[in-house]
């Protein structure tokens, strides 16, 4: 078995997890990603929440660096530039999450790339798209989510905006797919040219349903004010209810028709009650009635009981989990979306594994992520075919490290 | 213009909202994708008429729009003679999606072996529910699949119920991974000549929705797993605040610099002064307090107002907006994020999601929105599969086409 894209070198030159990321998409699949490091780079990375500890497991880095290789240049000075001008030469594919000017100014924006190398595909996600008036705006997912529309209607009413970070990882793959399809392009014609996502697309298109409805219809305050759990449309699809133990409970069973006999006889409503008898009555009537009559159901036992019932009658619907279930879901690990692997340093540790599954060419975890300029030296004389002497000069100049 | 998926062929036997927004991606690209359906209503989503309790008006844009740019073939598969035309069209195409089960797929002869055998080059994708792997096969909707990855408990302010990404969230995240992988196996198939069986699943995409937080708690953070307040934020200069108006969203470093700006745009400068905010760490440590005096003040600020100081300073923000400001949002008509297309139902031009990914030279486009059930089925058996007339009369006859 081989790796889908291992005839594709990837140049990546991004700063953000979800580029990251969807570099590491395309290095799953076999693309030599080479990770870019600035010799002397102006912001250190920003920490969040999510970020490792001090001296503990880079998790982080293993999960969006994985399977790439490093290498660091001082491309601020000529000779480094020199080197960079070299490197990008021989890439197919330039990832990236810089501003405009930043590429301009090492030679990178697609104008310099492609008059190096006509067929280079160099794909790009900003913050707000490359044309308008906010093109140049930073590439921070919080602002596009803001801006998006959807922050104001996740909660329940009266509750502050959500941020969920969703759209940030939907741009690291609409990028790995523009950049699939102009190489499918360029097998067929030779051509390169620009790729280009943005967080704002990447958020309207995780909302895209309530967006185009809105759209369509030009108003409905259900689509721009919270809707209350009380006072969902269909009490038997997107509802929420509390368990006993206080677990909660979702439904997404639309059709009430088909569900509702065997539905009806596992909440201990009578499947004949009038008040209940079509799906209009259901869902318009009395819809508030059959909320309450719901909440109270579902209350009577805890989640355990609800998920086994779910289960046993092939309903669809669930317990709403939190994290420790996927990391121990058998499910999860058959299918390697969290797959188990063998630190060096921290011994057997859990990591998100690979979302898509390919019977050919499946992904795989060649290695873990790159120490900064691990594979310089290997990368100039592979790739570059630079002599041994010539890569020894550059590092003790410090033009490489 | 060129198509960058021009000569692609597509049989795209889908139905709700992840398999067809998925063929959407290819079609918007120049695949031409056939629409397989039932004979019977075709694709449950053509009888949509409501949203949220909204009346959809008079053209259904839940089905039309993640079916634009396709061709409609309404065939039985449940027949044997529906299997036949199916395994012709296999012949001649390049790529078979499904969201249908694996196992109804088996019963209706259209497993990956049996079609591989017929046409060896052709990509076979899935899109289940919870994997291919590990036995888990139930009926598999968005939210039911997204509750089970916990990226829905850990939102929203502490007690409140979970919060669910959006109707169409994991379906739409679903859709564009398996858009990806089609095209990472069509690359390879055109490199080695042999398709290969893919699987997207629903499960297998929310859970990389959550990455950096699910990430985190795999590596032992198990806080990560947890609702956090607005105001408890690690760092108050990166945070939701509420104005008279509009909430504001503030993206800054946790920087003296910074928060000397900020404090002044929030309208009391003096706050930088403020012993106890007087660095990161005391910023970070005594978070709740500040954050409650920005509150304060923000509360006392229409949004434009805060907005403008705030830029005037070079401070990233924006107001958290509705979605009735985004369809006004010129950057997103600018960049054709939302754009205009011709609807055959109506007779007019309607306002539609556009392009999400752009390519400079193949760009996408729309050429028209989703097909009427069945539009397409006698031009295609005769041009493309090369029936005979009296052929067709027998496939109508038995009832495998209408």
């Amino acid at each position: 078995m081989s790796g889908a894209l291992d005839d594709i070198v990837v140049l990546d030159l991004t700063r953000n997890f979800a580029s990251s990321m969807s570099a590491a998409f395309l290095a799953d699949f076999g693309a030599r990603v080479i990770r870019l490091e600035t010799l002397h780079d102006a912001a250190a990375p920003l920490e969040t929440a999510d970020s490792p500890r001090p001296g503990a497991w880079n998790h982080e880095a293993d999960l969006i660096h994985r399977n790439k290789q490093s290498v660091r240049i001082d491309v601020h000075g000529e000779r480094g530039r020199a080197v960079l001008d070299d490197l990008a030469a021989r890439c197919d594919v330039i990832l990236t999450d810089w501003l405009l000017p930043e590429l301009e100014a090492v030679g990178l924006d697609y104008a310099s790339a492609s008059a190096r190398r006509a067929d280079v595909i160099v794909a790009r996600i900003s913050g707000f798209g490359p044309r308008g008036k906010d093109r140049e705006l930073p590439p921070i997912d919080e602002l596009a989510a803001a801006r998006t529309g959807m922050m104001p209607i996740l909660p329940q009413p009266g509750q502050p905006p959500v941020y969920t970070g969703a759209g940030a990882m939907h741009s690291a793959v609409l990028l790995a797919f523009g950049i699939l399809t102009a190489l499918v392009h360029r097998q067929a014609t030779g051509e390169g040219q620009q790729v280009d996502t943005s967080l704002f697309a990447a958020n309207m298109y995780g909302a895209s349903l309530d967006l185009q409805a809105f759209l369509a219809i030009g108003k409905g305050d259900r689509l721009l004010n919270p809707i209350s759990r009380l006072d969902v449309s269909n009490p038997m699809s997107g509802a929420l209810y509390p368990s006993a133990d206080g677990r909660w409970v979702t439904l997404t069973m639309p059709d009430t028709d088909r569900w509702w006999p065997e539905f009806s006889r596992a909440v201990g409503i009578a499947t004949d009650d009038p008040r209940f008898d079509t799906h209009e009555k259901r869902c318009e009537t009395n819809r508030l009635a059959l909320i309450h009559e719901l909440e109270a159901a579902f209350a009577r036992q805890p989640g355990s009981h609800w998920r086994a019932l779910f289960a046993e009658k092939g309903m669809s619907a669930d317990i709403i989990e939190r994290f420790d279930y996927p990391a121990n879901d058998p499910q999860a690990l058959a299918n390697r979306y969290i797959i188990e692997l063998d630190h060096p340093t921290h011994g057997p540790v859990k990591s998100l594994g690979f979302p898509i599954y390919m019977s050919e060419s499946p992904a795989r975890l060649a290695s873990l992520a790159p120490c900064r300029g691990q594979h310089t030296a290997q990368v100039l004389r592979e790739l570059l075919d630079y002599p041994a002497e010539t890569i020894h000069e550059l590092g003790t100049q410090g033009v490489i490290a | 213009m060129a198509r960058a998926l021009e000569g692609v062929r597509v049989i795209d036997l889908t139905v709700w909202f992840q398999g067809p927004v998925s063929a959407q991606y290819l079609a918007d690209f120049g695949a031409e994708v056939i629409k397989v359906e039932r004979p019977q209503g075709g694709d449950q989503a053509r009888g949509v008429r409501s949203i949220k309790s909204l009346e959809i008006g008079d053209w259904n844009q839940y089905f039309l729009v993640i079916n634009r740019n396709k061709k409609s073939l309404v065939i039985d598969l449940r027949k044997p003679e529906g299997q036949q035309i199916m395994y012709r069209l296999v012949e001649k195409a390049d790529v078979f999606l499904s969201n249908m089960s694996p196992e109804l797929l088996e019963g209706w002869g259209l497993s990956w072996d049996k079609l591989r055998a017929i046409n060896p080059r052709l990509v076979y994708a899935t899109n289940t529910g919870y994997g291919r792997f590990g036995g888990v096969s139930r009926p598999s909707f968005d939210m039911t699949v997204q509750a089970l990855t916990g990226i829905m408990a850990r939102l929203g302010e502490p007690g409140e119920p979970p919060i669910y990404l959006g109707m169409g969230s994991g379906d739409a995240y679903g859709g564009i991974m398996s858009a990806f992988a089609i095209a990472t196996a069509l690359y390879q198939r055109n490199r080695c000549g042999h398709g290969q069986c893919i699987d997207a699943s629903l499960y297998g995409a929310q859970l990389y929705l959550g990455a950096p937080q699910l990430q985190a708690y795999l590596a032992g953070n198990e806080d990560r797993a947890l609702q956090h307040s607005l105001r408890a934020a690690p760092n108050p200069l990166w945070n939701l605040y509420p104005t008279r108006g509009k909430w504001v969203y503030v993206c800054e470093r946790n920087e003296d610099a910074r928060f000397a700006l900020l404090a002044e745009a929030f309208g009391d400068a003096a706050l930088a002064n403020d012993p106890r905010f007087a660095d990161a760490d005391r910023r970070a440590n005594n978070n709740t307090a500040l954050i409650d005096a920005l509150d304060a003040l923000a509360g006392a600020l229409d949004h434009e107002a805060l907005l403008a100081a705030l830029e005037l300073r070079g401070l990233a923000c924006a107001a958290v907006n509705t979605l009735a400001d985004v369809i006004r949002d010129q950057q997103a008509w600018d960049n054709d994020y939302l754009m205009k297309a011709w609807c055959e139902e109506v007779r007019r031009e309607v306002e539609v999601r556009g392009l999400p990914v752009t390519l400079s030279k193949t760009p996408g486009q729309i050429d028209s929105l989703g097909p009427q059930l069945g539009q397409d089925t006698e031009l295609l058996m005769m041009d493309l599969l090369e029936y005979s007339w009296d052929e067709i009369e027998a496939f109508k006859a038995a009832g495998a086409i209408p």
